[in-house]
């Protein structure tokens, strides 16, 4: 069941095609990583998923029914990249009312927000102000806020920025959590090695069309280059060597790209063949940080403007 | 519709609720009397002045002098024989000289000149120059063989007019002028601090980064809505307190009128000057035109503080034409309590920009006689149709400024912004 789809999305402004046909779908209960370079259009398009812009065409299908901003935002939580909290409001009050907004009643918000700072050890700032909180602690209390009414779809856009390891990994558990009690996250960000870390399946946007998709282990086995490492003693010369080039050489260490058709296992056997000692022989896959470059690599880094009718 | 109930809520009580709310409720009307009060005390208090005067006319005597020096004191005539004081009058102990040459009686004569070492302005010469003409006066007066009688009859017979509405006995163009003047600047002030405070409000939530949260649960146009609605009652609010608090004064006068007289005559005094109007008609446009105007130009204040990057120079000069129109309505008023049948009184009270002032000043001077009904009503319809079209407007500019950051707004872009589809 996938609790979101988007069909050939299109938003154009003035003077950009922000987002140019995009498709995706996204299972429920999964965390989903929204990767592209900045202005890739990823705000955009959560900005259409939440209602807050509408598309100029394509379809959006939110828990198997045609998306309705009006009634379905009230089932999405969505913490923006430009996030913020009224300052002067004491907190308690503030998240009452930004729950209520979402269409909870004040007891059952109430009730929820006690739970939620329990568990994260706020019930102390209840009537502190937020101008009185650092910048972490305003962070984990913007996330509070963004999950407090138990959406199906969370949308967090770039949700570690500014926060340290500790209360980064924090709201890294409860993402897990959230996902494990059957949320969908929708997790935006360009840092490759939190969306290795955290989700399963990824979407890469770039220049408002999605150009990769699919699940991690799923992209890393379509990017790999056949590229092994090898840790032995004894080893041979690679002078004439007809299976594999070598990619990289240390005492004790050689990384290798091995020609078409030719068996991980015939590797091994030259090397047994020739008396080295082996410790370890293992695939090299991409990381996605590479894999990112290469498909981004090469595109402007910065989008032009053009004209768009 | 629940939603905005919500956020007009928050903005309603988080306004009433701080201590600055409470302080203007107070200071205003003080601030008010003082300004009234203030600028007529220090109007009339002027610098004294002693003047030395060398009369070689032979007509300002040192009786006549002193009798003009006992009048007002502050300009003080001292008679100088020795001319040698026109070289050093400042160390003599004045503050200048007079030398009054030899004048035939029959004509008088013009531009007498008064040595002073520093200027003091038009107004200290008119007050020498009136205090000269009463000891002329007498001169002249007693050439001519006027005696007391005829003095008092020359000075206290005069004949006036008085203007008679025949359709509205009761109308008294003074009463209605001062009516006019506090209903058209009521209005004029909360147009500009309630309307700036919305603008700052729709500023504070793009600055704090709070608007695109908000937005992705409620439509920036129920946000928008809601914050208008919000501030415009905390401004009805503030002004129930201040009728509340006239009223709650006129009561205890009226208690009070039988044993003391000067609150006696305070309270017969106001209840002469309203049975001059008809009070629920000008109270029922007053909360009419109060959020028509507001709903008119605060929206164009919210528009224009969505527009804003937390630079507040950018908010100055993007929201000075409209707090132009504003002050251009207050110089439209001022024409039209003077003419209130006037081309100008009309159509300004007929122009949504300026109507809510403009009708406001004019209303005390009579429905139907000076304002005929069709224009009230037409009046009232393009206030509404005026305020539901800048309020649309608005909403499209907002919907666009309140997420855009980082770029400076320019008047043609929010233009654009109002007009696309």
């Amino acid at each position: 069941m996938n609790v979101l789809e988007v069909h050939d999305l299109k938003k154009y402004f003035a003077t950009q095609k922000a987002v140019d046909g995009i498709s995706m779908n996204i299972e429920e209960g999964g965390i989903f990583g929204l990767l592209g370079p900045n202005g890739a259009g990823k705000t955009t398009l959560l900005r259409m998923i939440t209602g807050i812009f509408y598309q100029d065409s394509g379809d959006i299908i939110f828990d198997g029914k045609k998306f309705n901003p009006e009634k379905d935002i009230a089932h999405i939580g969505y913490m923006p990249e430009e996030r913020g909290l009224y300052k002067k409001m004491k907190i308690g009050e503030q998240a009452i009312y930004l729950a209520r907004l979402k269409g909870l009643s004040k007891s059952d918000a109430n009730a929820k927000i006690k739970v939620w700072f329990e568990r994260l050890e706020m019930e102390s700032w209840w009537n502190k102000k937020v101008e009185d909180l650092s910048k972490g602690m305003s962070q984990k209390l913007q996330f509070v806020t963004t999950v407090l009414h138990n959406p199906k779809l969370i949308i967090l856009d770039e949700p570690f920025s500014g926060l340290d390891p500790v209360n980064a990994n924090l709201i890294k558990d409860e993402i897990f959590n959230l996902a494990k009690n059957g949320s969908t996250v929708i997790f935006s960000t360009h840092r490759m090695e939190q969306v290795e870390e955290i989700c399963n399946r990824i979407v890469l946007v770039n220049k408002g069309k999605n150009i990769l998709d699919g699940t991690i282990a799923n992209i890393k086995n379509n990017f790999k280059e056949n590229i092994y490492s090898l840790l032995a003693d004894n080893l041979p010369s690679q002078e004439n060597a007809t299976l594999f080039e070598v990619v990289n050489q240390k005492p004790g260490k050689l990384l290798l790209k091995l020609k078409d058709n030719i068996k991980p296992n015939d590797v091994l056997l030259h090397f047994i063949n020739a008396g080295s000692a082996i410790h370890a022989f293992n695939e090299v896959l991409p990381s996605l940080n590479e894999i990112f470059i290469k498909l981004v690599e090469g595109t402007a880094t910065a989008r032009q403007f053009q004209n768009v009718n | 519709m629940n939603k905005i109930l919500l956020i007009l809520n928050r903005e309603y009580l988080s306004r009433v609720k701080k201590k600055s709310f409470l302080f203007t409720t107070i200071l205003f009307p003080a601030m008010f009397i003082a300004i009234i009060f203030g600028t007529s005390y220090l109007g009339n208090s002027v610098q004294k002045l002693d003047i030395a005067v060398i009369d070689s006319s032979g007509y300002f005597g040192d009786s006549l002098l002193a009798k003009v020096n006992a009048m007002d004191s502050s300009i003080i005539f001292s008679p100088v024989k020795d001319t040698a004081v026109q070289s050093n009058f400042r160390n003599a102990g004045y503050d200048g000289y007079i030398i009054i040459p030899p004048v035939v009686w029959q004509t008088g004569r013009k531009n007498i000149k008064f040595i002073t070492d520093k200027t003091h302005g038009v107004g200290t010469e008119s007050l020498i120059d009136n205090k000269l003409n009463v000891i002329w006066n007498e001169v002249v007066n007693e050439k001519l063989g006027i005696d007391n009688e005829k003095k008092i009859v020359l000075s206290t017979s005069s004949i006036s007019i008085k203007e008679e509405n025949q359709k509205n006995k009761n109308s008294n163009s003074s009463v209605s002028s001062t009516i006019g003047y506090v209903c058209g600047f009521l209005i004029y002030f909360i147009l500009l601090i309630y309307g700036s405070q919305v603008m700052m409000g729709v500023m504070e939530e793009k600055t704090n980064r709070i608007a695109e949260v908000v937005v992705s649960s409620v439509k920036p146009f129920q946000l928008m809505l809601g914050k208008i609605i919000g501030i415009s009652l905390v401004a009805l609010t503030q002004f129930f307190i201040w009728v509340a608090c006239i009223f709650l004064v006129y009561t205890v006068g009226k208690i009070m009128g039988s044993e003391s007289a000067v609150a006696g005559s305070i309270v017969t005094g106001i209840q002469k000057s309203f049975a001059s109007v008809n009070l629920p008609l000008i109270l029922g446009c007053f909360a009419f035109y109060f959020m028509g105007g507001f709903f008119f130009y605060s929206s164009l204040y919210a528009a224009i503080g969505s527009a804003i990057n937390e630079d507040v120079r950018e908010a100055q000069s993007l929201s000075f034409p409209i707090t132009l129109l504003i002050i251009f309505a207050i110089f439209m008023m001022t024409v039209a309590i003077r003419d209130p049948s006037g081309p100008i009184a009309v159509w300004g009270s007929i122009i949504p920009f300026t109507s809510p002032i403009v009708m406001m000043a004019r209303l005390p001077f009579g429905v139907p006689d000076t304002v005929p009904v069709w224009q009230l009503i037409l009046s009232m319809v393009l206030l509404v149709i005026g305020f539901l079209c800048t309020t649309w407007i608005a909403a499209k500019i907002y919907r666009t400024g309140i997420l855009m950051y980082g770029k400076k707004t320019t008047w043609k872009e929010m233009i654009k912004w109002a007009f696309r589809k």
